[in-house]
């Protein structure tokens, strides 16, 4: 799940290829003015692990069935007998892979929101900025509609959501890429403009559709963790880790980058192959992510920067803290969403926006933040 | 003060428009003092014992200065309000039928049209706007798949212009002019030059009503709660058109077989049952809702009794922990519970439903309409909850 960077991208000790940013100013005690160390990124790395495996082990005890603690501990040990039957496939069947699902889902939006941030270089990107989760969602309104949702044992709509994601990719792509460079104000633009055009189709799209059906399709909208099946959560696993080796690697090219183009390309690096790999990653991400879990807000968007504000804006820290502290914070919403009106259920998006926004409106009105500064 | 906007109606060509919206034109609001009654000045004078001279406004006791109030004054005014006050409070503590019959009394009184309150010609619909027909409607439209099933039921297929897309029973309703979708037109229900427009509270558009009301076209709104609203309906539908007595007949026959259902199942042991309505999120249904109480009436516990909304989402554990006994899915054309998402469900070896293989389908369009096909919806959920309690003699019923 966790990837730890080669040890010549962590460590500072020795000055790599490319220099690290320079702070402009420097001030005591200040997370995100200090320089990364090896002993930083570690701590606080080991930190969040075990943050995050203490999440996954505290939701687990909750859920809309009121389990005690002997039968959640027989459950965990598998020492369970017939009687006990119910609470291991609670706890093993229905808890634990939809909080898999929301660590997943959580670090992907995270990951994907801090590195468009970077490479668009606006505190305003999310990972639905590229128009990718307009088109997964057009795809699912139209797999809806026409009844796709049944085919190829109930993956017919993340499928159908993927396809969706997959096209708008190219079309958003194809727009934007110019002379084999993918300059930014265009890829802005062009999923801006994709998401405008997707709204659009998959409005005319509900507007035909049955009442009746309908809902189906908000319920779809609104997003959900709920029992996700086997095969989509190791696809968005599988989908994750290979995001996350690939978007460490630029990680760097990110810290410079955001300084800007200029500043980057002339301290030697690829800014166009750099461009484009991360905009790839970023989108089949979203794709994937969108198709198994629907549209699911706040997450992408606010996480990288409460990570920013807490431990600086180095990228190579920033990343895996960001899909770290975003997983924590979708399974602890979701575990929220799923007990507070027990035994009904609540969108999980409104529950990530309600616990993250004071949070974050807290840290952003007590410490000082510059957008990578 | 919550009363109902009798009061405040406005009659027009025999169509008494929707109180509430009479009341919200800017010009009525009541706190101008170009709209004070006459006796408001006279109340003034006799509570406050003083003619309010040199104010020319019979509103005018509002503005004297304090000095103008002597201690005696005071007690006539004290008096004067709790007269008021008792006199405002009492018909409070009667029951509801006094209040109607006072009301009713002072708008004939102030000289209001309201003799169309009591003609057997107007109609109450679901919002409670009175509709008066002085005959029976010859241009209809309906909004609604079930609207369009009684109107049919009752034999009145010559004098519907229009129905829905989603009107797909009986066959022959295909062949009238389509509605647009989800998102009518009003300018094409306008051109259809309709007499009546019959349309379901759900799946309106919230301006629909307004507009129509501006043009002046007629339409009344259905809205079942209970499985009786739909019988009473029907009824109500059937002496709008005059045929009170084929409503009357259809009532009967759908009361003596909701009633053959209950009189089998009732006294029975009630299994536990779950309505999909979605799997991925499980959205099921719940007090509130029509179905739940279908499943009540068909002799089943809804295992969702205890949710506060009418389609909740529900907690999968939840599920597996109350273990329902049998699992109700509706299919159908459009919408329904497509047949991969009912085989995920089998994943849950533990449930009784599944270990008992009693996973049920039935067709979305004879529960979730609340037209004269409930009643065969009922008991096909009757017959799948407790199968050994029928025979199969419904065969024969079914038309």
């Amino acid at each position: 799940m966790i990837v730890h960077p080669s040890p010549s991208q962590t460590t500072v000790s020795d000055p790599p290829m490319m220099a690290p940013p320079v702070p402009l100013r420097t001030y005591e005690g200040m997370a995100s003015w200090q320089t990364l160390r090896a002993r930083r990124w570690y701590a606080v790395m080991g930190l969040m692990v075990l943050l995050t495996c203490g999440a996954v082990v505290f939701c687990l005890q909750f859920g809309a069935h009121a389990l005690t603690m002997a039968e959640l501990w027989a459950a965990l040990t598998f020492s369970t007998t017939g009687s006990e039957d119910v609470a291991r496939v609670i706890i093993w069947d229905i808890r634990f892979p939809r909080i898999l699902m929301g660590l997943f889902v959580g670090a992907s939006l995270a990951i994907t929101g801090a590195a468009l941030q970077a490479l668009v270089r606006n505190p305003l990107a999310d990972p639905y900025v590229l128009g990718i989760s307009s088109g997964a969602a057009l795809g699912a309104t139209i797999g809806l509609a026409f009844g796709l949702g049944s085919i190829v044992g109930g993956l017919g709509l993340p499928l159908c959501a993927f396809i969706g994601g997959g096209l708008s990719i190219v079309l958003v792509y194809g727009i934007a890429a110019s002379q084999g460079r993918l300059p930014m104000h265009q890829l802005l633009l062009a999923g801006v403009i994709v998401n405008a055009v997707c709204s659009a189709l998959m409005m005319f799209a509900t507007s035909i559709l049955n009442p009746a059906s309908l809902y189906r399709v908000v319920l779809w909208l609104m997003g959900t963790l709920s029992a996700p099946s086997t095969p989509a959560l190791l696809g968005i696993g599988f989908c994750l880790l290979i995001a996350i080796v690939l978007l460490l690697r630029e990680s760097q090219a990110l810290n410079l980058l955001a300084v800007g183009e200029d500043a980057a390309r002339s301290l030697g690096v690829d800014s166009d192959r750099v461009q484009q790999t991360v905009f790839l990653v970023s989108a089949v991400l979203t794709g994937a992510v969108v198709s198994v879990s629907g549209m699911i807000g706040f997450v992408g968007m606010v996480v990288p920067h409460l990570v920013r504000i807490l431990c600086g804006a180095d990228h190579r820290l920033l990343l895996p803290v960001s899909a770290l502290g975003g997983g924590i914070l979708l399974m602890v919403a979701d575990t929220v969403a799923r007990t507070v009106v027990a035994p009904a259920e609540i969108p999980v998006g409104v529950i990530t926006a309600l616990i993250g926004g004071p949070f974050f409106i807290y840290l952003l009105m007590t410490r000082k933040y510059r957008f990578f500064a | 003060m919550g009363t109902k906007p009798v009061n405040a109606t406005v009659c027009f060509g025999g169509w008494e428009g929707a109180g509430s919206r009479v009341n919200h034109e800017p010009e009525d609001l009541p706190g101008k003092l170009t709209d004070v009654p006459s006796w408001a000045g006279e109340l003034a004078r006799m509570s406050c014992g003083c003619n309010p001279q040199g104010l020319s406004r019979p509103w005018g006791f509002f503005y004297l200065s304090s000095a103008a109030f002597r201690t005696s004054r005071w007690i006539g005014f004290l008096l004067g309000a709790g007269v008021l006050l008792t006199t405002w409070a009492v018909p409070a503590t009667l029951d509801d039928e006094m209040l109607n019959m006072k009301r009713r009394q002072q708008g004939i009184l102030t000289g209001m049209p309201f003799m169309a309150n009591i003609t057997p010609r107007t109609f109450v619909d679901a919002l409670g706007r009175k509709l008066f027909l002085a005959k029976a409607p010859s241009r209809v439209v309906s909004m609604a798949p079930n609207v369009t099933e009684i109107l049919f039921a009752l034999g009145l297929e010559a004098k519907v212009v229009a129905v829905t897309p989603f009107c797909d029973y009986p066959p022959e309703a295909q062949s009238k002019i389509h509605l647009g979708g989800s998102n009518p037109s009003v300018e094409q229900i306008i051109a259809l030059k309709p007499d009546l427009v019959l349309a379901p509270q759900d799946f309106i558009q919230p301006d629909l009503l307004h507009n129509l009301d501006r043009v002046k076209v007629p339409i009344f709104v259905l809205q079942a709660a209970q499985l009786e609203d739909v019988v009473a309906q029907i009824q109500t539908v059937a002496r709008m058109f005059d045929r009170s007595k084929a409503g009357d007949e259809l009532a009967a026959t759908i009361r003596q077989r909701i009633a053959i259902v209950k009189v089998r199942t009732q006294l029975l042991a009630h299994p536990r049952v779950l309505y999909v309505l979605n799997t991925d999120p499980l959205q099921t249904v719940g007090p509130g809702s029509f179905i739940h109480q279908l499943i009540a009436a068909a002799g089943g516990a809804n295992i969702a009794a205890d949710t506060s909304t009418a389609y909740p989402r529900f907690a999968v554990e939840e599920v597996l922990a109350r273990d329902p006994e049998l699992i109700v899915f509706p299919v159908g054309t459009a919408e329904g519970i497509p047949e991969e998402d009912q085989q995920q469900w089998r994943r849950w070896s533990s449930l009784s439903a599944v270990k008992h293989n009693r996973l049920v389908l039935v067709p979305s369009v004879l529960v979730d309409r609340p037209g004269p096909r409930i009643v065969e919806g009922l008991e096909l959920l009757a017959r799948a909850i407790h199968p050994e309690a029928f025979t199969g003699e419904f065969q024969e019923e079914k038309p």
